[in-house]
């Protein structure tokens, strides 16, 4: 992991100013500021890398641990490099009971790679209930949209979709 | 209300609930849980995740117990013990056929990705886990699922993980961050992929890692160091312990076998230690196994037997030349034997030989009763002076605890302190400056009872003095509790510090002595400067480690080490408490065949004793040659009837140095103040793991910085720095960078300072090199 103190020049200025705007927002609190960098970091980059990690602590002035604490919580955040696209395969109880499990093997396979590893191009993840259970099974597509019910064929040619892209 | 934390409250017993029909009482703010397990010795409901230092969490479920409702309209119902608040006349069911299949399928569900490895586990014997499993009837696994597996982490040497072995009652967490203040452990996940560790390998950075251990119910986190020298826990000797690392006098319980110590794990004291130790006092232990520990006597540096080295000591002490030097690291007894020994032959003796730290522990010594260490976190205002988390690592506990009561906590430091995230008022200054902050801070009112803790190793005598002199005006219940390192400092220096120290060192300047026999403290460790403008005086030394003279002195005795004798010490409160001989030394032997080496003990082997004299022994053999035997005695009688009126036992909670005893130190008149020099001075750098005898200890050690000195970031760009002594020698050290200290302050090792004759808060004049 790289040292804390070397972090910053690799944010530039602009994106930089505007995280210690949302610190300075939370008052006393700055810890309380960590989801906002986090996500505001990911919507920038697509991945925390260790050096943002670092930086958001620094930031919010709160151990590494910290951070890293919420961002293994929390699903929605990335903590390795997805590829270009990111799909996410709820596996909670009424997906599961609607084929879940299923469509992520197909994934699996299609991918060439394990759950949760990207392929270069695309990662696909299992989730925790997306809210969409009355549809399920239920996908949620590059943290933007949600694909419910989702079906084999949508899965196959969505990620073959991504395959193709250049 | 009693509240959980590290102290135990003490509140009146009342009343009673029933379980199984018993009655259990209970006292206000007890959950169920808590009142069974201080009711009975072993708990007969299973639990996990409740400690009695974090409290309750409900996270493993395994503590329940059917509550009976009274009003007969409810049917029964099943509910955690630790979230239950003990109530008057609750009826609660344990032995019911529900509960124990309920307490079965919770075993059965943590255990569902356990490893089966407890034999080759070091948790295996003391196994909350295994206890738990067996007694709740969880036998045979059914579950068919492959288990879930992590890759645990290199946690440095003192601390293994083997995290598939994790139940997830997150009692690590909460120990590391929430009572320790540990940052560089979390937990990570989230279901059932929860990992506890840190963000990558590398040694825990907590002083109070070695908890670890202890606090886990299983055997994710055990012992490294006990792991070297492995036996199960059911084949060592468990006896009743003194931690002598530092002036908290921890009580300790270690364990050895056949020979050797092998481990040393907390044993409660409610005043003291009531629930944890600190690194030091858990690993420090192993200096009885340093490679360069003396075993042998030697002469000008060569080996020779004990008894020549004692007859010509012996014939040296007759001619009536040689001062006693003794030692606050070493118990009371052998300080009483050795200035025994300087009265019959009316020797000049001191127990420092620095007549700086001498005042200092006239004035520690003049302290009335300090609170017990415990009794911290009761203060509603406390000053912190100095580095007392480096001193005293146990105490953060208490700093943090008395925090969360709602504490104010006013902090005066020269280094970066874990203790600023408590402190509503935080001030970095020179070492020379903290009189008249401390000054200022006594200057606000405070109306309610107040606390002093002091490092009084960062400060000097002058500071003590004035300070305890004012404490007749405090609010009531208002105190000072000093901390240092040495283990028996009041004791050691009770019948010699009215300026013995400046005696010893004229007798030895003078024409009249040419010799010292120093027991446990190397004067060369302790004012370089002075003893190398003497360089004429023959030393003798007896001690259980290698000091800095030991091979270049006229002669070397080697002796016992603390925890291969019984002892007596006197901690920081001045309450005097006894550790058992933890173990005899002996090396396993083949019973025939020697030639080919050591044998196991199992395997027929024998075991040979090792055991080296006692101070006390050594002592009593030099009267003997001398033909004093019995007015030494007569001697040690005498101080010891007088000091101890009543001695405790090992296992007992201590006797305090009486008042009226303490009050005799209280005529002394102020030490001379000393001149505040502007520019940079020095203060002195410590790492946690730091004193004399557990420096000794390999691991813990290892863990320790190397020498250097340190600044404040972009106070200069040199690359060293060098420092004069007065006799015109120099060291020269790298120089390093330290954020969140005082400016214009060299932070520099102990031993650098005393080779360069200087002491904290001394002005120096840097030479910066590149
Ligand atoms: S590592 Fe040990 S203490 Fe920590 S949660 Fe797991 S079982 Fe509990
Ligand atoms: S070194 Fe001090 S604080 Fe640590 S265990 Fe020993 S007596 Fe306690
Ligand atoms: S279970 Fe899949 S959306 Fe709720
Ligand atoms: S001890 Fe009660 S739920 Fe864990």
């Amino acid at each position: 992991m790289s040292s804390p103190t070397s972090t910053a020049e690799s944010v530039p200025t602009a994106l930089l100013s505007r995280l210690q705007q949302v610190v300075e927002h939370a008052g006393s609190h700055p810890e309380a500021a960590v989801c906002d960098l986090l996500r505001i970091l990911q919507a920038e980059y697509g991945w925390i890398d260790d050096d943002r990690l670092q930086l958001v602590a620094r930031l919010c002035s709160i151990s590494p641990v910290r951070v890293e604490e919420l961002c293994t919580f929390y699903p929605l955040v990335l903590r390795e490099d997805p590829g270009r696209h990111v799909l996410r395969i709820c596996d909670s109880i009424a997906c599961h009971l609607a084929g879940a499990p299923g469509l992520l093997q197909m994934a699996v396979a299609q991918s060439g790679v394990p759950l949760g590893q990207s392929n270069g191009r695309y990662s696909v993840l299992p989730h925790v209930c997306l809210g969409l259970c009355e549809r399920a099974p239920a996908a949620f597509v590059d943290g933007k949209n949600t694909v419910a019910p989702l079906s084999a064929e949508a899965l196959r040619q969505l990620l073959q979709d991504w395959e193709r892209e250049s | 209300m009693c509240r959980k934390g590290i102290v135990p409250t003490r509140c009146a017993m009342a009343e009673v609930f029933y379980l199984d029909g018993e009655a259990i009482p209970f006292r206000a703010g007890q959950n169920v849980l808590e009142a069974v397990l201080e009711h009975r010795q072993e708990s007969s409901i299973p639990y996990f995740c409740f400690h009695p230092a974090m409290g309750s969490l409900g996270a493993c479920r395994q503590c329940g117990v059917m509550v009976y409702p009274h009003d007969g309209k409810h049917p029964p119902r099943l509910t955690m013990a630790c979230l239950l608040p003990a109530s008057r006349d609750l009826q609660l069911g344990r032995a019911e056929a529900k509960v124990q299949h309920e307490h079965q399928l919770i075993s059965e569900l943590l255990m569902r990705n356990h490893p089966h490895d407890c034999p080759v586990c070091d948790e295996g014997g003391q196994c909350h886990l295994q206890n738990m499993t067996v007694a709740s009837g969880h036998a045979y696994r059914e579950y068919e699922p492959e288990k879930r597996r992590y890759q645990s982490q290199e946690l440095g040497p003192l601390i293994r993980q083997e995290m598939n072995r994790c139940i997830t009652c997150y009692r690590c967490v909460r120990f590391y961050q929430d009572l320790a203040g540990g940052e560089d452990f979390g937990v990570f996940g989230s279901r059932d992929r929860v990992f506890f560790g840190r963000l990558e390998d590398g040694p825990l950075e907590s002083p109070l890692a070695g908890n670890l251990a202890e606090v886990c119910p299983t055997g994710v986190f055990t012992d490294k160091v006990y792991h070297q020298d492995y036996l199960r826990p059911w084949d060592l000797e468990e006896s009743a312990g003194i931690c002598p690392h530092c002036s908290i006098g921890c009580n300790t319980r270690p364990g050895a076998a056949r020979g050797h110590l092998r481990r040393v794990r907390q044993r409660s004291h409610g005043e003291i230690n009531p629930h944890f130790l600190c690194d030091r006092g858990r690993y420090g232990f192993r200096y009885v196994a340093a490679e360069d520990r003396p075993r042998q006597a030697q002469a000008g540096g060569r080996r020779q037997d004990v008894d020549s080295v004692l007859d010509r000591l012996a014939a040296r002490l007759a001619e009536g030349r040689s001062a006693f030097l003794g030692s606050p690291r070493e118990d009371l007894d052998s300080n009483l034997a050795l200035f025994a020994l300087a009265r019959v032959l009316d020797a000049p003796f001191a127990a420092f030989f620095e007549p700086w730290e001498e005042a200092k522990a006239r004035e520690i010594l003049a302290l009335p009763h300090p609170p017990a260490p415990a009794r911290i976190s009761a203060y509603a205002e406390i000053l912190v002076i100095g580095a007392v988390e480096r001193v005293a690592p146990t105490l953060p506990l208490f700093l943090r605890e008395a925090h969360d009561r709602g504490a104010a906590i006013s902090l005066l430091r020269c280094l970066p302190s874990p203790l600023t995230a408590l402190a509503g008022e935080d001030r970095l200054l020179p070492p020379a400056d903290l009189l008249d902050a401390a000054w200022e801070w006594l200057g606000q009112r405070h109306h309610r009872p107040f606390l002093l803790l002091i490092d009084s190793e960062s400060v000097g005598p002058e500071l003590l003095h004035l300070l305890r002199r004012e404490i007749g005006t405090w609010p009531d219940g208002s105190g000072i509790l000093p901390v240092y390192r040495q283990g028996n400092l009041p004791g050691a220096s009770f019948y010699a510090v009215d300026g013995h120290a400046s005696r010893l060192r004229t007798a030895l300047a003078g024409n009249d002595y040419d010799h010292l026999l120093a027991l446990g403290q190397d004067p060369q460790e302790m004012d370089g400067l002075w003893w190398r403008s003497h360089g004429d005086i023959d030393l003798s030394l007896i001690d259980h480690r290698r000091s800095l003279s030991w091979d270049d002195v006229w002669l070397s005795l080697p002796c016992a080490a603390l925890s291969e004798r019984s002892g007596l010490y006197y901690n920081g409160e001045g309450r005097l408490q006894a550790a058992a001989v933890a173990y005899t030394p002996a090396r396993e032997e083949r019973h025939w065949r020697p030639e080919l080496g050591p044998f196991p003990l199992a395997a027929g082997g024998a075991l040979r004793e090792e055991l080296l004299p006692s101070p006390v022994e050594l002592c009593r053999a030099l009267a003997e040659r001398l033909e004093l035997s019995e007015r030494w005695q007569e001697r040690l009688r005498f101080y010891r009837d007088f000091l101890l009126r009543s001695a405790p036992r090992p296992g007992d909670p201590g006797v305090f140095l009486p008042e009226e005893l303490r009050a005799r130190f209280r005529l002394h008149s102020a030490p001379p103040p000393r001149a505040t020099d502007q520019g940079w001075s020095v203060c002195r750098f410590s790492h946690y793991s730091e004193e004399e005898l557990a420096n000794g200890a390999r691991e813990l050690h290892s863990l320790a910085p190397a020498s250097a000195a340190w600044i404040a970031p972009g106070q200069q760009d040199a690359r060293q720095v060098r420092l004069r002594a007065v006799d015109g020698t120099s060291r020269t050290l790298p120089l390093r960078e330290l954020p969140d200290m005082a400016a214009e302050v060299l932070a520099i090792p102990r031993a650098e300072l005393v080779f360069l004759g200087l002491r904290p808060g001394d002005g120096v004049n840097p030479e910066w090199l590149d």
